[in-house]
């Protein structure tokens, strides 16, 4: 019963991992032949189906963790998944102003290297039980600089954005009400703004950290 | 006898080792390190005994209050100690009175004080009768839980790490703000005057409830703070293991029933989250500890913290 449960996992994980790998295959090749055809300002619209599905699916990713199937925790998945989650739909989704600059690009570039990447390589080691040594290197090696460029036009594009938050009220609740609630969009992108200074750092060094005890481990073996 | 204090990579920490006389207990064995390192106080020393290198086993922590013959194996003249550095620490009085003085003292700023200026409001504002009775019962609460820490409560840890310090006043001072800000607001919006009551009321009940289980807790304990751990009974400990967290919750609740934000039921769930896992933590290790084998008494079926649920 056990070894059923296994196989199961294994099958699932690596149909969700090669699934996903697939749409950001799509995004990349989608960017790229944007970029060379017709310029950075049309790269979002030419990747915002795929992007969208792609980045979402990540979702799964959280609950994956949550009830053990993965061995990732929570506290590193979380921070990482939500803070593209948010550039993507209450930024890039919302404020469409933003999409024509070329953070948009590095973003998408940066993100789907470091995506095609990773779900190859877990896709690879849940489907055959390893993954080759070159893919592990790359799994924890390109992030030295996709983490920057990715982290950079993530920042560049909400503080784009800050005007047009202000601006339009979007998603703003104000008093009064019964439940005695507000919200403010432009302060809570302030505040995300904020975890950033904190958080960049910590997960850059989380990732040192991991790519130290893979490689290293690997090189045992 | 002849003691050896070593660093958990093994490296000798006390060039040479220590002499202590037959009797010493370890508590000695601390005042001797404290004495040669001069920056580890003893409630910064965590003293283990080896473990044999590749065993899964957990070291044994020892005891400030034995001998350190118990743990030498009756005869042997030499003992090697594992030290490890547990950092700056409090009291666990300092560390509670700073958590709760934060709220005690920044909500009132929100009532008496023309802070809502600075948001963009009008200065006049009209005061609803609820927001005085929250203020009151807000000031009470953390007034009652200053008093506890000081008077009631016994630590089975004296200290706590400094950090814990920073951390949780962040979220003490931070969710007072949040939930005083709505409360106090000029565009707040009230209940209806029995919904109030009916909090107020309950939150109140509740409250004097919690203190009567932290006195129940208190005497579970020696006024030095061992005791081990003992099954509570009596009042609500009848029916839950954790009845000083449910009628923390509870009190929270009817705070919330009263006053009606969503700051404030953020809050509530975020605390019961919290007190939820240490209630888990504290069941099962009554329910290990009172397996009801070899004479231990069997721990009751009781609920862990909020019956009707869990």
């Amino acid at each position: 019963m056990a070894g059923f449960f296994s196989l199961l996992r294994r099958l699932y994980l690596s149909v969700y991992n090669w699934a996903v790998f697939i749409g950001w295959a799509q995004v990349l090749f989608l960017a790229i032949r944007t970029l060379r055809e017709s310029g950075h300002q049309h790269v979002y619209n030419a990747v915002e189906k795929p992007l969208q599905l792609a980045q979402t699916a990540a979702v799964l990713e959280i609950l994956h963790s949550l009830v053990g199937l993965v061995r990732s925790p929570i506290s590193a998945t979380l921070p990482q998944i939500g803070s593209r989650l948010y550039v993507l739909w209450p930024i890039l989704h919302s404020f469409p102003e933003v999409r024509t600059h070329f953070f948009v690009s590095s973003l998408v570039i940066s993100w789907s290297i470091t995506e095609i990447i990773r779900y190859s390589f877990f896709g690879t080691k849940e489907a055959l039980g390893a993954a080759p040594s070159w893919l592990m290197w790359l799994r924890y090696s390109t992030f030295l600089l996709l983490y920057p460029t990715g982290i950079s036009s993530e920042v560049g594009l909400i503080y784009l954005a800050l005007p047009y938050i202000k601006k339009s009220e979007k998603y703003c609740v104000r008093m009064p009400n019964t439940w005695n609630f507000s919200f403010d969009n432009f302060y809570a992108a302030i505040l995300v703004l904020g975890i950033y200074v904190p958080g960049s750092p910590h997960m850059y060094t989380y990732m040192l950290g991991q790519r130290k005890k893979a490689l290293s481990k690997s090189k045992r073996d | 006898m002849k003691v050896t204090v070593v660093s958990r990579s093994g490296r000798e920490l006390i060039k040479g080792g220590l002499e202590l006389h037959d009797s010493a207990t370890v508590a000695d064995l601390q005042e001797a390190i404290h004495r040669r390192t001069k920056k580890y106080y003893p409630s910064r020393q965590r003293l283990t005994l080896p473990i044999l290198p590749g065993s899964k086993e957990r070291p044994v922590v020892l005891n400030y209050k034995k001998s350190l013959k118990d743990y030498s194996d009756g005869n042997s003249d030499n003992l090697t100690i594992v030290f490890k550095d547990l950092g700056p620490q409090v009291s666990y009085q300092i560390l509670f009175f700073c958590e709760y003085l934060g709220p005690l003292v920044l909500y009132p700023v929100f009532y008496y004080f023309p802070v809502y200026k600075y948001f963009g409001y009008k200065e006049e504002r009209v005061i609803h009768p609820v927001q005085t009775y929250a203020l009151y019962y807000w000031c009470f609460h953390y007034f009652k839980r200053i008093m506890e820490t000081f008077f009631v409560h016994r630590f089975s840890h004296a200290t706590s790490p400094l950090s814990n310090v920073f951390r949780n006043c962040a979220y003490y001072w931070t969710f007072g703000c949040y939930i005083a800000y709505y409360v106090n607001h000029p565009l707040y919006t009230p209940v209806s005057d029995l919904l109030m009551k009916i909090g107020f009321g309950f939150g109140l009940l509740c409250q004097v409830s919690n203190l009567y289980c932290h006195l129940i807790l208190k005497n579970l304990r020696s006024p030095d703070g061992s005791g081990g751990y003992q099954i509570p009974r009596g009042f609500l400990f009848n029916i839950v293991t954790c009845a000083n967290y449910t009628t923390e919750i509870y009190q929270w609740l009817g705070f919330n029933i009263a006053t009606q934000t969503v700051a404030g039921y953020v809050f509530l769930v975020v605390a019961t989250g919290i007190m939820t896992n240490w209630a888990l933590a504290k069941h099962r290790r009554l329910k290990k500890l009172f397996d009801g084998k070899d004479g231990r008494p069997k721990y009751p079926r009781r609920w862990v913290i909020l019956p009707p649920f869990l």
